[in-house]
């Protein structure tokens, strides 16, 4: 698990940004400038300058559609030491959620935050609770310093869609 | 054409008795909520409005979000006035009312219409408005009727609070002449972000020309036919200008035929004379665009000349000294002499008869003209 830190880490996982719904990808509370795709999409996100930024206060609210059925496996959250990210909650094929109703259901995951994970350890998941993901809702209760504004560099997630099995991509994982 | 969800909060309060606005100010408040509805619907056939009131008997949702028109103007039948209005708790049923909403793409704002005195801190608000825009929802606020108590700073803040790339607005209308609902209509509130739907710029145009429908051009409003007023505006144009054109013309040849061609043109000078006399004459003018049109080397000259003077002199000083250099015969005068020709062409023209007398002469004295011309030139060719 340690060897593990490029893209393609674990056998068979793959980046799931390609299977991202792009048209359907919301955020609450993102500030104007600095919007979700700084951090999901590729190539923003592998920018430094590029990132995600709170704007009322310190939560936010990303809700991910995905164009087929996936099975979740691991995430990837970076940011910075003090505004980055520290509990995050995952709710999986929950719509249109908002900050009123992230307490009415239990999220499917809980993850807080170390240092590591923030510059790019990925994060394990419950995997059993994301075995038929349609979409992917994300919400950053607070963050580590403790101020108003969250920042959030990168957000990548890692599985495997449940329809088909790449063959390609397991090819290129057993030249490893 | 926003596809939005609109909540529209109505005062009901017994502040809304008072007649500064005509008829009184919850009328005021009706129509121009009919107005809002029916703008929102026309610009997306698929935005909903809900209304609900922030008085009476407490805060109430009479209609949730839909598209129907007929219910939103129902539900404001048989309204009451009375109690006192509760700001915050309206906002936030409003806020719960759109999060319902069926369709969840909807974009979601609500419209506040504030007539009676805020007992809210200006802290409160701006934090409700914070909510709202972490929520990101869009707030448009109507300030009329009691001004006090720095109410319109309290909503001014509470506005840029919420406020997210200019979509949230805010309205101060103090009372006066003009009707609520029509200052409303001027406003972003109205008009929307993208400047406007056809609705509302129509009836902006015709709420503010209502006195004035004659003060138009050819009586059309440019707003209701913006194509017939353009056109008959541009018809009346071209008219105009191709009488002065015409006018300018005639008086243009008249006279850089008058200052050049002089080697050769002794009969087109007698032309002119005659055609002097009777260029007031239409027919006149007429004949002599064809003629001059018919001159090969005038041609470019009278074009040129309507625009550049010192671009004629100079061309007019060129042909003559070609002219002299020559010493032929012109092609004009040939031209002219054709009499067979001259009369075709007048023939052709529109308004000109060919057996006029002022043609006729003008015909006959070309002749004799000509022969003259012939003569000289035989006289001179011989000595």
């Amino acid at each position: 698990m340690a060897s593990a830190a490029s893209s393609t880490s674990q056998r068979g996982q793959v980046d799931l940004v390609d299977f991202v719904d792009w048209s359907g990808v919301e955020c609450l509370n993102q500030s104007g400038s600095h919007a979700i795709a700084n951090a999901l999409k590729q190539g923003y996100r592998d920018d430094d300058g590029l990132h995600l930024a709170s704007d009322s206060d310190e939560q936010l609210l990303i809700y991910i559609p995905f164009t087929q059925m996936i099975k979740l496996h691991s995430i990837v959250i970076k940011g910075p030491e003090e505004e980055g990210p520290k509990t995050v909650k995952l709710f999986s094929n929950k719509e249109h959620m908002g900050f009123s109703n992230v307490g009415d259901y239990p999220p499917s995951d809980t993850v807080v935050l170390s240092d590591e994970q923030l510059k790019g350890l990925p994060i394990i998941l419950k995997y059993v609770k994301f075995q038929n993901v349609r979409s992917l809702t994300i919400f950053v209760e607070d963050n580590q310093g403790g101020d108003d504004v969250t920042t959030v560099h990168k957000i990548a997630l890692f599985g495997t869609t449940v329809d088909t099995t790449n063959m390609k991509d397991l090819k290129k994982i057993e030249d490893h | 054409m926003v596809l939005e969800a609109t909540m529209i909060c109505l005062d009901n309060s017994e502040w809304m008795r008072n007649g500064d606005y005509s008829p009184n100010r919850f009328q005021a408040q009706c129509d121009a909520v009919n107005l809002i509805c029916g703008a929102k619907t026309q610009s997306n056939p698929e935005n909903t409005v809900g209304v609900m009131t922030m008085a009476g008997k407490g805060v109430r949702v009479l209609v949730t979000p839909t598209s129907d028109l007929g219910k939103i103007l129902a539900c404001m039948h048989g309204l009451e006035i009375g109690g006192e209005s509760n700001l915050t708790a309206a906002i936030q049923v409003a806020q719960l009312a759109l999060k319902h909403r069926q369709n969840k793409r909807q974009q979601q704002r609500i419209i506040v219409f504030v007539g009676s005195p805020i007992k809210y801190d200006k802290k409160i608000l701006e934090s409700l408005g914070k909510k709202l825009k972490k929520n990101n929802v869009a707030l448009d606020i109507v300030d009329f009727g009691e001004s006090d108590d720095g109410k319109p700073e309290k909503l001014e803040s509470m506005v840029s609070a919420v406020n997210n790339s200019d979509s949230s607005h805010i309205v101060h209308i103090p009372p006066g002449q003009n009707a609520l609902s029509d200052v409303l209509i001027s406003t972003p509130i109205f008009t929307g972000e993208e400047g406007g739907s056809g609705f509302a710029a129509a009836a902006a145009a015709a709420a503010a020309t209502a006195g004035s429908m004659g003060g138009f051009d050819f009586g059309v409003d440019p707003n209701v036919d913006p194509e017939l007023a353009l056109a008959l505006r541009v018809s009346m144009e071209e008219e105009r200008a191709r009488q002065e054109a015409a006018a300018k013309k005639a008086a243009e040849e008249a006279s850089t035929k008058e200052k050049g061609d002089a080697g050769a043109s002794g009969s087109t000078d007698a032309i002119m004379t005659e055609a002097d006399k009777g260029a007031q004459d239409d027919e006149a003018a007429l004949l002599q665009q064809a003629l001059a049109m018919s001159m090969d080397d005038a041609k470019p000259m009278s074009d040129i000349s309507t625009t550049d003077p010192d671009l004629a002199l100079a061309l007019q000083m060129s042909v003559e000294a070609a002219k002299e250099d020559s010493g032929s015969q012109s092609d004009m005068n040939k031209v002219l002499g054709d009499q067979s020709f001259v009369s075709s062409i007048l023939s052709s023209l529109p308004g000109v008869d060919p057996n006029d007398p002022s043609v006729k002469s003008l015909l006959d004295s070309l002749q004799p003209e000509q022969e003259k011309k012939e003569d000289k030139s035989d006289k001179s060719e011989e000595k």
